[in-house]
């Protein structure tokens, strides 16, 4: 993983070749804006950026910064195929030879992480700079359950936040991202994911992960838990459906992660009491949908910790790995309607986020839990492609 | 001599009575022989009248079952040599509804299932172009033939549909943590059974008015339950929550006491992000 250090020569780099970063900026407010372009414009040099943005800015007031007048796009949490398919059309139109996407609430990145992203791509030979949030042990749930887990088992990669918001991308991994944007014309590409990581895993490119410091991540606007989950990890089962022949063979971990490094701290105790008692009613009444997805060990581990005390609930990690893989393959089998099947996840996906709340709890260091948890996805990773080939043997 | 005389006078008496009653039964029988030996042959000429129509019958049947499969196999093999299940996959993204098939097994059952249908419709039709042989059959058996098949419909689709909306219900009150999810659920599930049965047997014409009383009836009952349910659960539980509410507000304007050590708004509660 890169560290990330400033690099001064960036504008040299730039210069060796003669193209510009072209930096695409999330909808924000203009004061905010205003703040990530004078610190753009401090951090490179001038004539090097191509700032593309929807948001009126006055040009004398960054004469660094080459100005961009785009469309108003869909305001989203998170990069959609429509980012995609336009950064890279803009790149072409530009001449760039590198992309910077910063999400909502890239005000809060320092100089150095905004240096690192877009040297990553610039000046190694990386094609996806991704980001590592420092984040406190009750932020990026779903990403810590669920998204980065499967995408360390299943496309071998360390990258820590495979969904993350801020991406630097060289114009070949753009036009990968493109391409893949093309496949969601049908839908409506403002809220499509991607998967820019199980891309570059498939395409063979190689993936850089930066470490930026702590960051503000914007929340949903309906910040639902079932809308979120729902979207979120729909869209992944989705894009491992499709690479299955990719993920099905065995790899190396393409990153050397550092050693685990600590979260942020966290001021008070998150209440985890509403999030078991969710579980419990869910194993009270869900019964029926769950036989339908889960084998009966997982279902005789659930019933073991449904009537376990609140204060000692953790959900083991070996049976939140084996419950994720099997509600992949009944997404992938159709066991249930779609809707429901990730609706049903939910009461799991909460006892798991509680088990995790009384590990920081506890003391114990929460991204400890977390890298646990992504290991035994590895190491359950046999089970799911055994069932992945032959659904009926282990019909459950 | 005279007990002799007597005797053979009266068995003479009895032959000349009995003789005209086995005549009587031979002519009944002649004439039973006679009126089934018709009925047989009316049988038969029923059946020798109506058996082309059975045959062109079973003939559309069988022919359309046939076609369907092999256009069933052919559009299986088409749509998944054109990936189409990638391709809905790809523009569907994780779409609200999503069947239970994938869309080309989906393509392939519907195809398959139009072809039997229209089978099943050309085959009636033959069998009453080749059966109007001027008797009512037809008239009254063939429209009740359609509207079986459209009950049958109805029942299908309403189970479905009731299986769908019960399990939906089930799992968005019981993530929305409401203690009374499963009753909610399996009342949304018999609204809609109650309702598809009524429709039903509407549709079959069968029952008339007290289906539509029974009807009210029931789904009244059902709606008022539930509603007293909800009400209930929502007056017990809001009854923790005004409580909660007044200690609080109490708590701040000093009047009483420090809250209980268990209370929720003892400690301070970090947010969770789930996102």
């Amino acid at each position: 993983m890169a560290a990330a250090d400033p690099i001064p020569g960036l504008t040299s780099s730039s210069d060796r070749t003669g193209g510009s970063l072209l930096v695409l900026p999330a909808p924000m407010p203009a004061a905010e804006l205003e703040s990530l372009l004078a610190r753009l414009s401090a951090s490179f040099s001038p004539g090097s950026l191509v700032v593309a943005t929807a948001e009126p800015v006055a040009p004398e007031a960054f004469p660094g910064l080459r100005m961009l007048s785009i469309p108003v796009a869909k305001p989203s949490v998170t990069l959609t195929a429509a980012d995609f398919a336009n950064a890279y059309q803009l790149a072409g139109k530009h001449d760039a030879r590198a992309i910077l996407m910063l999400g909502p609430e890239a005000g809060s990145l320092g100089h150095a992480a905004l240096q690192s992203l877009a040297n990553s791509v610039l000046s190694t030979p990386a094609d996806l700079a991704i980001p590592y949030y420092r984040l406190p042990s009750t932020a990026g749930l779903v990403n810590s359950a669920i998204l980065y887990p499967l995408t360390r088992a299943l496309f071998a990669s360390q990258v820590r936040y495979p969904l993350a918001i801020d991406l630097g991308l060289s114009l070949r991994m753009a036009d990968r991202l493109a391409r893949a944007a093309q496949r969601f014309s049908m839908l409506d590409p403002g809220e499509a994911l991607l998967w820019p990581v199980n891309e570059a895993a498939v395409a063979g490119f190689s993936i850089d992960e930066v470490d930026v410091g702590p960051r503000a991540l914007p929340q949903p606007i309906d910040p639902d838990i079932n809308a979120v989950l729902a979207q979120i990890t729909g869209s992944l089962f989705a894009d491992i459906d499709l690479k299955a022949a990719f993920w099905q063979r065995a790899r190396r971990l393409t990153l050397t992660r550092n050693p685990v490094r600590p979260t942020m701290a966290v001021e008070g105790a998150a209440d985890t009491v509403s999030m078991i008692e969710t579980f419990r009613l869910g194993y009270v009444n869900l019964q029926e949908i769950w036989s339908l997805v889960l084998p009966p060990n997982s279902l005789l581990g659930l019933k073991r910790l449904s009537v376990a005390d609140a204060a000692s609930f953790r959900m083991p990690e070996n049976l939140w790995a084996r419950i994720v893989f099997d509600f992949l393959l009944a997404y992938r089998l159709r066991s249930i309607n779609r809707g429901h099947l990730l609706g049903a996840l939910i009461p799991l996906y909460l006892a798991w986020v509680a088990g995790h709340l009384n590990v920081a709890a506890s003391g114990e260091d929460p991204e400890g839990h977390v890298e646990a948890v992504a290991s035994a996805f590895e190491a359950e990773k046999p089970y799911l492609v055994s069932r992945w080939r032959w659904p009926d043997r282990f019909n459950p | 001599m005279a007990h002799v005389v007597r005797t053979l006078a009266g068995f003479l008496a009895l032959q000349a009575a009995t003789q005209p009653a086995t005549a009587n039964i031979s002519s009944i029988w002649r004439h039973m022989s006679a009126a089934l030996y018709q009925s047989i042959d009316r049988v038969l000429s029923l059946l020798i009248a109506i058996l082309p129509g059975i045959l062109a019958f079973f003939v559309a049947l069988v022919l359309f079952t046939f076609i369907g499969i092999v256009i069933s196999a052919v559009l299986r093999r088409m749509l998944a040599m054109a990936k189409f299940d990638e391709r809905i996959a790809r523009s569907r993204g994780s779409a609200e509804w999503t069947p239970s098939s994938s869309p080309t097994a989906l393509f392939a059952r519907v195809s398959f299932w139009v072809f039997v249908f229209v089978g099943l419709v050309i085959g009636v039709s033959a069998f009453d172009t080749s059966y109007a042989a001027g008797t009512t059959l037809p008239i009254s058996l063939l429209p009740y033939l359609t509207h079986i098949v459209g009950a049958v419909l109805l029942l299908i689709a309403g189970t479905l549909i009731a299986r769908f909306l019960a399990r939906s219900v089930l799992i968005g009150a019981v993530n929305a943590q409401l203690q009374y999810a499963r009753f909610l659920s399996l009342g949304v599930k018999w609204l809609v059974l109650v309702l598809t049965a009524a429709m039903v047997l509407e549709h079959l014409e069968l029952g008339g008015s007290i289906v539509d009383l029974a009807f009210g009836i029931l789904f009244g009952g059902i709606v008022l339950t539930l509603a007293l349910a909800v009400g209930l659960a929502v007056g017990l539980g809001s009854r923790d929550l005004v409580s909660r509410s007044l200690e609080s507000h109490v708590e701040r304007t000093g009047e009483r006491g420090a809250p209980p050590a268990n209370s929720p708004s003892s400690t301070p509660s970090e947010t969770i992000r789930h996102f």
